[in-house]
């Protein structure tokens, strides 16, 4: 016994050292925002020996940070509501409703799901210069749609698919319509699935830069993400400046992930545990 | 997993007067009579289904279906002057002679060789942490933790750490290793920024082999241990055959994953340099969309990086369904 105990200490100890590799990244980030240049400089591993938190404020004003967040939280708004909103209506019909056709939709759902971005990117970038969408809001919130509607119309089938028929029945020999059956059972029970899937998709959007920098050329456009591939250029000789901006924009998923860990790991796995 | 839905909803089940419940009037005009609300509820009510489901359908079929019909399509045209004619294989030729792309492929070699190591290292971690290392809670969160940054920050980040005058050579030089020009020399940049792919992307699969432990049979576990089984035998016998469709999932995700979202680390870690040494097909795709306009040539590129997922895809699925018969 106290021989497995000894191994289990062993393996513990380089995991231990590979968690410390996959924080420190963050927090070497972290430090070296709060330094001078001259500190920086000086010493890059030293504790910051006071905290510069002007150097957020510097990166937040100089480069329209303030702007690109804003950009960010109005297409992950708006497309993750989209999202829900049609991958639930489709999850509810093809899970619990039968009609002609139902098997070729589901179909044509999941096939959606093995094309990726970088296949379909040319065409749908002319098809959105030739409708007027890109460079708009709704331009990208669409594309956003159309790239992870698959993967929600997916999970919230599969989800739905294990509600109870008879909570359905009821519902409707209560008299409810289809429609009151969505609006007044499936969405109050898809609650944990559409919250998974919501933070998920929330994730995948604030976290691209492929789609936004094609849907989303012009400067007073740009989300996050593709500002803080600006803030290079921009910072290249002031790291700790730099290293704030950074900061700035992995804070927001830094506060998600530590309050709902486990809806981001249930979104993941639920891919490869259903169907 | 109920597949075929038992007993689901009828919409406008026979004999049901008034679909369309009390309180909720959703067919078209003002009820007249009650026989003529009775024909509009249920009308509205078979039709639900269809409406349910339109918005997903309609932008799935619209805005990635059909791209991909016109991306194909597009590949056989000229671009510039050319522009819209018909030039058979022109494109794909002119792909196989630009030096860039085939760079770009023999990346894609690369990454499949690969392969057996991003999926092996965060299978064992996902092991250890099953088996109940001490603190095994914190090392799960922990490591999932980079799965969840954009790889521009990820990106960001790691240009910090291994710039030439960085910290990374830094710690290296009191090794007394020299300093190496991470994101500089031609032959190592690809291998730093595939290594912080997976250094960001464990985690996931982690996550994923965890959730595959959650359905093995514990009992066999148990059963091993009473033998006196070792670690490495545990693993080889218990542990592999019994996830086999976990860690199909994993390869072909991990590939996945390594074919279509590297470029936000290529965009800032390398620019697809130095000597368009880390050079992917979506890089490239990128760049003669954006960057040169040559949005044919592009579609080419497309299509080939469609065909190398569906190949790689494919063969893995059959590799891994041999050896899964094997044991």
């Amino acid at each position: 016994m106290s021989r497995t105990r000894l191994g289990r200490w062993l393996i513990a100890a380089p995991m231990a050292v590979l968690a410390l590799a996959t924080i420190y990244p963050l927090l070497f980030t972290a430090n070296v925002a709060m330094k001078t240049r001259r500190e920086y400089i000086l010493d890059r591993f030293s504790l910051a020996p006071t905290m510069h938190w002007e150097n957020i404020g510097t990166a937040w004003n100089s480069v329209g940070m303030a702007r690109y967040f804003l950009n960010s939280l109005i297409v992950v708004t708006g497309a993750v509501t989209l999202l829900l909103l049609f991958g639930s209506m489709a999850g509810f019909a093809l899970s619990r409703l039968r009609f002609r056709g139902s098997s070729a939709l589901f179909m044509i759902c999941l096939a959606a799901l093995f094309i990726p971005f970088q296949v379909i990117m040319v065409p749908l970038a002319r098809t959105m210069a030739d409708t007027g969408l890109i460079d708009t809001y709704p331009g990208l919130i669409l594309a956003y749609v159309a790239q992870y509607l698959p993967f929600t119309v997916f999970l919230m089938t599969s989800y739905y698919r294990a509600v109870p028929a008879e909570i359905v029945d009821a519902a409707r020999i209560d008299g409810n319509t289809v429609y009151g059956v969505y609006r007044r059972i499936m969405l109050p029970m898809g609650a944990p699935a559409l919250l998974s899937v919501g933070i998920l998709n929330a994730l995948f959007c604030w976290n691209d830069v492929l789609i936004s920098l094609l849907m989303m050329p012009s400067a007073d456009h740009r989300t996050l993400m593709v500002g803080v591939t600006s803030l290079r250029g921009q910072y290249s000789d002031d790291i700790p400046t730099f290293a704030a901006g950074v900061l700035i924009a992995a804070v927001p998923v830094l506060v998600t992930y530590l309050f709902l860990q486990r809806q981001i790991a249930d979104g993941v796995t639920a891919g490869a545990t259903k169907g | 997993m109920p597949r075929g839905s038992p007993s689901p909803v009828r919409p406008a089940a026979p004999g049901r007067a008034g679909g369309a419940g009390a309180g909720t009037p959703l067919a078209g005009p003002a009820p007249v009579g009650g026989s003529r609300r009775d024909r509009d509820g249920r009308r509205s009510e078979r039709l639900a289904p269809y409406v349910l489901v339109a918005p997903a359908v309609l932008i799935i079929v619209v805005l990635r279906l059909w791209p991909l019909v016109l991306g194909v399509n597009f590949s056989f045209t000229g671009d510039g002057e050319r522009n819209g004619a018909p030039v058979g294989l022109d494109n794909y030729t002119a792909l196989l002679d630009d030096p860039l792309f085939r760079t770009a492929l023999r990346n894609v070699g690369l990454l499949v060789l690969m392969l057996p190591i991003a999926v092996a290292i965060p299978g064992l971690l996902a092991t250890f942490i099953y088996l109940r290392v001490p603190g095994h809670r914190l090392f799960r969160s922990v490591y999932f933790f980079p799965a969840v940054l954009s790889p521009v920050i990820v990106g960001a980040i790691f240009n910090l750490l291994m710039a030439y005058d960085g910290p990374l050579n830094a710690v290296l030089a009191h090794a007394g290793i020299g300093p190496v020009d991470w994101l500089g020399d031609p032959h190592v940049a690809v291998f730093a920024v595939v290594g912080v792919h997976v250094w960001a992307t464990f985690g996931m699969a982690l996550v994923v082999f965890l959730a595959g432990f959650a359905t093995l049979d514990a009992a066999l576990l148990d059963a091993a241990r009473v033998d006196g089984a070792s670690l490495p035998q545990t693993i080889r016998h218990v542990v592999v055959p019994g996830l086999t469709r976990t860690i199909q999932f994993v390869f072909i995700t991990t590939m996945i994953g390594m074919l279509t979202s590297m470029f936000g680390l290529l965009y800032v870690m390398t620019g697809g340099g130095p000597e368009g040494s880390t050079y992917l097909p979506e890089y490239y795709i990128w760049v003669q969309q954006g960057q040169m306009n040559r949005p044919a040539l592009a579609s080419a590129a497309s299509t080939a990086l469609f065909v190398i997922m569906l190949v790689v895809g494919l063969l893995q699925i059959s590799v891994l369904r041999r050896v899964g018969r094997d044991d």
